[in-house]
């Protein structure tokens, strides 16, 4: 599992990588995380919080799940270190995430786009490449 | 990708590609450029996305880019689409998140003599006053049930509120308001990211920027709108903030559901889109319109913050202190325009995703003051180049429906940018070129390092030959705010 920056004229993209659908979606949140926090060593562990969403398709599934956490980066400044994936299918995620609070990010994720977004079978398992408006 | 030839060039300035090119084209892809300009588009998928437009359901005549096109996701940065109603599409993603991201065009009556001594200190101040940066909030306190009114009055709200004037209002385009919009179509998310961020700039590529006047090429229309040679004048670059951006996202999730209903065969599910005349598309528009009015009162609060920047730094220093308004001009928007093809008059949603609209001489949409020299058009450059000040055209109304331009373009990654470019050496280097900085990122500077982008004024050159817009005055910088 594992993500890679790859060039976007405009925004940022990431290709993610995961052996199963938990690890790419647990890959894809620590590649959007990556964009916005350069230094992870500030964020405490204090914070709980846990998702649960259902979704049209897992393609949606993906973009609901990393939009929620831009949502908690922006509205309180609050970065996850750990995503606990207990349950997923292919239209359904239920997660716990940890983290805590920092003072500035550097790195501001308007949205997550659905542009040419599929998740395919590849040889490390599953692969997908994601553009994030920012 | 596209490649040259793929596309055949009909004039000294404008390309096509046929709609033979790919089986799913309902028109041709038109765009602007050059020589020089056109190795830059072939080189991003910008061109391959602009055909991608051109299968959408309902497009007339043709997908339209300007210039400064470049790639974004699903619509191309600088790309116009027209359908024609009642049954043509209404497409989020051709409105972009950033919905009603526009540009306020605000001028003094001091010259840059008469700053100069004050600039730094302008600059400090402007920082302080007017918040950016992630997640900032702004110095606007709503009362419950206020934020309704914000989307349903827009800048009306603003003026009403203290921070601004009736002649604000009247050098806004739609008076700083669009009719319809409807509050109870934006979601309670939505809401609550734009609950604290009325008159705040946010990051990426938006600034406040202290110009001069550096060249006037029209005279007369220089003269009518407000400009001169010397002259310092304000641009604020922003948008909808966060609750844009949710308008965008609920909407698009929404509407991946009507791909399967409609029979879309879209190439991408970012276009996702709805007829404007069901539910879904009519329901898009009143929250498109709401978050477009709260983009409108979000500048309108800024310039108020700059006024008294202003005011705390120049008052009892120069002869006169005092802003007045240019002009404020939206570029992601999608609005219903009548516009006239094979001589009959057509009602068209016109999407503008990183286009602007330039509406030429005579259009009644503009306000009494402009009817008869066109709409000014507002051309931000990348950071430390030029900027333009443009009217709309005839030809604008007869080629491009009515719309131009809206910046440089990028053409380098931000990823490249990162990795080429250090804030704080282009920092040093802007400073020692005698422009003021203040940046909230050092990695957010060097993405939006003037190396990344187009020459702008290449890109206005393009316009203004190809009669789409024309030239009224050039703009430098002296001092730029980012978040």
């Amino acid at each position: 599992m594992g993500f890679q920056e790859i060039e976007h004229t405009a925004d940022r993209a990431l290709k993610i990588f995961g052996g199963n659908l938990k690890e790419l979606f647990i890959s894809a949140a620590e590649g959007m995380t990556s964009l916005m926090v350069a230094d992870m060593s500030g964020v405490s562990g204090e914070i709980e919080k846990t998702i649960e969403m259902d979704a049209i398709d897992t393609e949606s599934l993906l973009v609901e799940w990393l939009s929620e956490l831009a949502y908690w980066a922006e509205a309180e400044m609050l970065i996850f270190k750990t995503f606990r994936i207990q349950n997923i299918t292919v239209d359904h995620l239920a997660a716990s995430v940890i983290g805590g609070k920092l003072p500035a990010l550097e790195k501001h994720i308007k949205a997550v786009t659905y542009h040419n977004l599929k998740i395919i079978k590849s040889r490390r398992g599953l692969e997908a490449t994601i553009v994030f408006d920012v | 990708m596209v490649a040259i030839h793929d596309f055949k060039q009909l004039d000294e300035y404008l390309f096509e590609v046929p709609a033979a090119f790919r089986k799913d084209m309902r028109v041709p892809a038109r765009f602007y450029s050059d020589a020089e300009l056109l190795k830059g588009v072939i080189t991003d998928n910008s061109l391959l996305q602009l055909i991608n437009t051109a299968t959408l359901p309902g497009i007339v005549k043709y997908a339209l880019a300007m210039p400064d096109i470049h790639q974004g996701y699903g619509f191309p940065i600088g790309g116009v689409v027209a359908t024609e109603l009642p049954d043509g599409i209404i497409s989020p993603g051709g409105v972009g998140y950033d919905i009603n991201c526009g540009v306020r065009l605000l001028a003094t009556h001091l010259n840059h003599e008469e700053i100069g001594p004050f600039v730094d200190d302008l600059a400090t101040i402007l920082y302080t006053n007017c918040p950016s940066g992630v997640g900032k909030g702004g110095s606007i306190q709503l009362m419950a049930g206020e934020l309704d009114q914000v989307m349903s009055q827009g800048a009306r709200w603003a003026v009403k509120k203290g921070f601004g004037s009736e002649a604000d209002l009247e050098r806004t385009e739609e008076s700083g308001c669009l009719d319809g919009a409807n509050p109870a179509k934006v979601s309670p998310r939505a809401k609550d990211r734009g609950q604290k961020q009325v008159g705040t700039l946010g990051a990426g590529n938006h600034f406040i920027e202290l110009d001069s006047v550096e060249k006037v090429l029209d005279a007369d229309v220089a003269q009518r709108i407000g400009l001169f040679e010397g002259q310092i004048v304000v641009q604020i670059h922003c948008g909808s903030r966060g609750l844009g951006h949710q308008v965008c996202g609920d909407y698009v999730k929404r509407f991946q559901k009507m791909i399967a209903r409609y029979g879309l065969n879209l190439p991408d599910r970012e276009l996702v889109c709805a007829p404007l005349s069901s539910a879904e598309g009519q329901d898009y528009l009143a929250a498109m319109k709401a978050a477009a009015n709260y983009a409108f009162a979000n500048r309108q609060v800024l310039a108020y913050h700059i006024r008294r920047s202003f005011e705390q730094v120049l008052a009892g220093k120069v002869s006169n202190h005092h802003i007045f308004q240019i002009y404020d001009i939206a570029h992601n928007m999608a609005k219903v325009e009548t516009h006239r093809i094979a001589g009959k008059k057509v009602r068209l949603c016109v999407h503008r995703k990183g286009a602007t609209r330039a509406f030429g001489p005579g259009a009644p949409e503009l306000p009494p003051a402009y009817r008869d020299i066109g709409q000014p058009v507002l051309v931000p450059g990348s950071m430390g180049t030029a900027s333009w000040v443009l009217v709309g055209t005839r030809e604008s109304m007869a080629r491009t429906f009515g719309s131009t331009c809206h910046g440089a373009g990028r053409t380098m990654s931000r990823k490249k940018a990162r990795k080429t470019i250090r804030g704080l050496t282009l920092r040093e280097e802007l400073e020692g070129r005698g422009i003021h900085i203040r940046a909230g990122s050092m990695s957010g500077l060097a993405e939006e390092a003037p190396a990344a982008y187009k020459d702008v004024d290449r890109v206005v050159k393009v316009v203004h030959e190809a009669g789409i817009a024309k030239k009224v005055a050039k703009l430098k910088p002296i001092a730029v705010i980012k978040g």
